[in-house]
């Protein structure tokens, strides 16, 4: 499925870079998908794909809000299904297709049935979580899970928002649905 | 000087881009593309990475610090310790208190909390920082902690009698008074948890600093980072562009932010700090925990002759954090006598800091309480007593409200709550297996207000721009803000744009105690006013202008069109009379800082909060005021509390966007529903060590646990309170949500938990 390599250790266990700018044996060479375009990547095993995200490829709209898997800001689509891209190194996700929130709407810039919910229901206000709560609702839809107002709540549950937008959500998430039925 | 025609008519409101209107907010569709680039998401040129290692004891000293497998590992550029990191200056406090003449080091060598920083690695990556930090092995002289207010050695601490508010001799009176109510009231500490982490990027380009920093205050914080490094204040720039979510803790420049600043200054590159998770619950204090007593003595009838409240906060070993706990109790009720004292109690902790309502919060918990036990001691319905209550005037400052729309807010509140079909008794209402409650209270938050400045710019395609140094953490800044300058202006409010989060624009002081909005609307109001007075003199003394000559004292500009107030003239874009006008742009700062004021005056009120206007300036007491109405299920068999329904009446004054307003009212509600039910930081007694310092383990509401919330605005334009009629909304919404829901898990069980949160095993 991927076109990694897979390297040992070095025998005392720490990889190290070499002095020279020659991929070392601790640097993968990948390619990421991400919103339909090919990103190469040259980057330690142990980099996550929310790192990658962020702080290689320049695309910050993912968030990072806890680092360790509890908050749900840091939410992306690989092959459709909602991840945490904290939880997930950016080598185990090569050679799939990756969404985040800079790839939702149309290329046209037309928002996606959520997005603009989401500003019509001010369902948010720092908007830090809000990447994250948009592609959770975007698969949450797609997952059948929004049928109702309770599913709603249940199936965003794992998306936090401190600014305390959730009855907002719920109604941004019951109206895109509606609307991405019809 | 032009006069000119306002519009500010009632029908106005109903418009969305006018003041008042329910605009969309304007920072919206970057918001929700992932367009919005957060302070330290900025891209730069040899950006490193900075990790930070935290104390594992709670007291003692540093005694060794062994660097050499971090230095060593790869792709590491410093390791810095208290004895190697640059020597700083200490700054002054918030209120602009002159330091003490002696070095700061952001890094401890004595310990007086778990989790306080003992030592720093930059690395090129982030990873490589993670990984080498881990290296870092700290050797410790520790010595016992006083791990929290329960502590055997805490002991009764410091009076802080600026604290004391006493009238008449509330002890004899409560002694006298024929029914009595007495409880303590506690709340653990609790945390922000802002969902953007705190975290900085610092770069020094020679002598000047620039810090991309999530910020409260640019300007306060400009002024801690200018006196660290003994730099000029104008030598620092602090960028802020979108702040994902503040409530109090991003307001200050702090240990974390010194690191950072330091090592970009030792280093000669500029430096990324994002704390961890965890550490945003060591680094900065949350709400410190708090214990009052409150008595209560009333007449038979229900009316209160006496108030004794003590009341008692934690603050750090090495910092003061004073929690003002009487500030409600000696405002929501009339009482002939009154006494309220507060002392603070040190322990090994980060110091405590403002969460949203800071003071009111607790206060509010303690006596909405006790007017619910007297209630029922009465036999009363606790509407009614708040009613026989009613305090007319502040039964304290002795002055006449602004406004006070508490009794419309109880009487409508309790309208579309359905109050009237209430069954007094306790667990007198059941759905199957599950105990109903119904609980009401009140709060209220006092109006803050400060002098602010802005610059408005009229451009010559007809379009306006607002600049301030202030911010936008959610509350909606940049759309009230359009809005004013849109009707002020009479231009379309898509025709303008806002910026926000940098120190080199326009001046702000601190973005907290809700007094952004009144403040800021209030100088975009200005300047726009001086800005078209401008065009309008212009347009009528240019000759190059049709107006000129034309026999009116005033223009009428709307819909960017700009027109005589009797339709007798020529009518054109304001784009339009620009271009004949010559005029490339015109510029206006305006400001509502008093004319007398000196340039460190200014200073001083935009770096400090010690210019601040108290609320009871004058011949009026300030505040905003709700009544929160909620219904909570409590299963009989497991105890666990569920709040099913709440409706709060709420009087902010005039909303600017009711729109933002009610969102900012339901996160205050939903906070609350947080502090009662889920919210406590757990301190491991041996350690002294918060052991729930992530998301979690303290307990956040999520989605699944909050119900329909309904907000009511019952307030009324406060032309006491601000220029345009505002008070504050930010603060406001959590004020008694914990202490409603408390009396109606009472209502619901029979059972009064009096400690914060309200979890299962205190009910069964």
């Amino acid at each position: 499925m991927t076109s990694q390599h897979i390297i040992d250790p070095p025998e005392d266990g720490h990889f190290r870079n070499g002095g020279n700018n020659q991929p070392s044996p601790t640097t993968l060479s990948i390619d990421l998908t991400i919103n339909g375009e090919t990103h190469s990547l040259d980057i330690e095993p142990r980099v996550t794909l929310l790192d990658a995200l962020r702080e290689r490829l320049a695309l910050t709209g993912t968030k990072k809000g806890c680092d360790q898997g509890q908050c749900g800001a840091c939410t992306v689509h690989v092959d459709g299904e909602r991840v945490l891209a904290c939880l997930t190194l950016a080598a185990q996700v090569e050679g799939r297709s990756i969404t985040t929130i800079e790839g939702l709407a149309d290329a046209d810039g037309t928002l996606h049935a959520v997005q603009a919910a989401f500003l019509e229901q001010d369902a948010f206000q720092c908007g830090y979580c809000t990447p994250g709560q948009i592609m959770s609702a975007v698969a949450c839809i797609r997952e059948g899970h929004a049928g109702s107002d309770e599913d709603i709540r249940e199936y965003m549950a794992g998306n936090l928002c401190r600014c305390g937008a959730y009855p907002h959500i719920v109604a941004a998430v019951r109206q895109a649905a509606r609307e991405l039925r019809s | 000087m032009t006069v000119h025609e306002m519009k500010h008519a009632a029908s106005d409101s109903a418009r969305l881009e006018a003041v008042g209107g329910r605009l969309s907010r304007v920072d919206g569709p970057a918001k929700i593309t992932g367009a919005a680039h957060y302070a330290f998401e900025q891209r730069l040129e040899g950006l490193t990475h900075a990790v930070l290692v935290g104390a594992t004891i709670a007291a003692g000293k540093v005694t060794a610090i062994d660097t050499r497998a971090a230095e060593t590992a790869p792709g590491v550029l410093a390791v810095l310790t208290p004895d190697t990191i640059m020597a700083l200056k200490t700054a002054s406090d918030w209120f602009g208190t002159p330091p003490p003449d002696r070095p700061y080091c952001p890094l401890a060598r004595e310990v007086t909390f778990s989790g306080q920083h003992v030592a720093a690695v930059v690395a090129e990556t982030f990873e490589q920082a993670v990984a080498a930090a881990a290296l870092v092995k700290v050797w410790y002289d520790e010595t016992p902690a006083i791990v929290d207010l329960s502590d055997g050695n805490a002991g009764d601490g410091i009076a802080i009698d600026a604290m004391t508010k006493e009238w008449g001799d509330a002890e004899a009176a409560f002694a006298e008074a024929p029914v009595r109510v007495c409880a303590a009231y506690n709340t653990p500490r609790e945390f922000q948890v802002a969902m953007e982490p705190h975290g900085l990027i610092a770069r020094w380009q020679g002598d000047q600093l620039t810090i991309w920093e999530p910020s409260q205050w640019l300007d306060g914080m400009a002024r801690t980072y200018a006196e660290w490094f003994g730099i000029p204040f104008e030598n620092v720039r602090l960028v802020s562009p979108y702040i994902g979510g503040g409530f109090g803790s991003k307001a200050l420049a702090l240990a974390h932010s010194a690191v950072a600043a330091a090592a970009a200054r030792m280093l000669g590159r500029p430096v990324k700090l994002v704390l961890t998770r965890p550490q945003n619950f060591t680094s900065y204090g949350g709400r410190a925990a708090t214990r009052q007593t409150v008595a209560i003595g009333a007449d038979r009838q229900g009316k209160i002759q006496s108030i004794v409240h003590r009341g008692v906060n934690e603050t750090a070993v090495d910092g003061m954090w004073v929690e003002p706990l009487g500030s409600v109790t000696s405002i929501m009720y009339a009482t002939p006598n009154f006494s309220s004292k507060q002392n603070v109690v040190r322990v090994n902790t980060v110091v405590p800091g403002a969460k949203r309502a800071p003071g009111e919060n607790p206060s509010a918990f303690g006596i909405e309480c006790a007017i619910d036990e007297l209630a029922y001691e009465l036999g009363l319905d606790p509407l009614e007593i708040r009613l026989i209550n009613y305090a007319e005037r502040d039964p304290h400052a002795k002055k006449a409200w602004s406004t006070r729309q508490l009794r419309e807010a109880f009487a409508t509140g309790a309208e579309a709550f359905g109050w009237a079909k209430r069954s007094r008794e306790p667990r007198s209402m059941r759905d199957g297996h599950q105990l109903v409650g119904w609980g009401v209270a009140a709060g209220t938050y006092p109006v803050r207000r400060a002098y602010g400045e802005a610059m408005v710019k009229l451009l010559s395609d007809g379009s306006a721009e607002v600049e301030s140094s202030s911010i936008d953490m959610g509350q909606g800044t940049y759309t009230i803000l359009a809005q004013t300058a849109a009707e002020t202006l009479g231009v379309p409010v898509e025709k303008v744009s806002v910026k926000l989060g940098d120190s080199r624009l326009a001046r702000a002081g601190v973005t907290g105690g809700s007094r952004l909005a009144g403040v800021m609307t209030g100088a975009v109001y200005k300047a726009a006013g001086q800005a078209l007075d401008e065009l309008i003199g212009l347009a009528l003394s240019d000759p190059r202008s049709p107006f000129h000559g034309l026999q009116a004292n005033t223009l009428v500009v709307k819909d960017g069109r700009i027109a005589s107030p009797r339709g007798d003239g020529p009518e054109l874009s304001v784009a339009e009379l620009m271009g004949m006008l010559g005029c490339e742009k015109i510029e206006a700062k305006g400001d509502t800082v008093p004319a007398s004021f000196t340039r460190e005056q200014r200073y001083n009120n935009y770096t400090t909060i010690a210019m601040a206007l108290p609320h009871t300036e004058g011949d009026y007491s300030r505040h905003s005021w709700c009544a929160h109405f909620v219904e909570v299920r409590v299963d009989e068999d497991f105890g666990t509390v569920r709040v099913s329904r709440v409706v709060s009446a709420l009087d902010s004054g005039r909303l600017y966007n009711p729109k933002l307003a009610e969102s900012q009212w339901k996160g205050g509600i939903i906070m609350g529903i947080g502090q009662a039910l889920l919210e406590e930081g757990i301190v491991d007694r041996r350690h002294g060590r918060i052991v729930n310092g992530n998301l979690a383990d303290y307990m956040l509401p999520t989605n699944a646990d909050i119900p329909d919330i309904q907000t009511i605005s019952v307030g009324i334009p406060d032309p006491h309170s601000s220029a345009l009629g505002g008070k504050g909304v930010g603060e406001l919404g959590i004020v008694g949500v914990a202490p409603a829901i408390a009396n109606a898990v009472f209502h619901a069980t029979g059972k009064r938990v009096r400690d914060l949160p309200i979890t299962l095993e205190k009910l069964i």
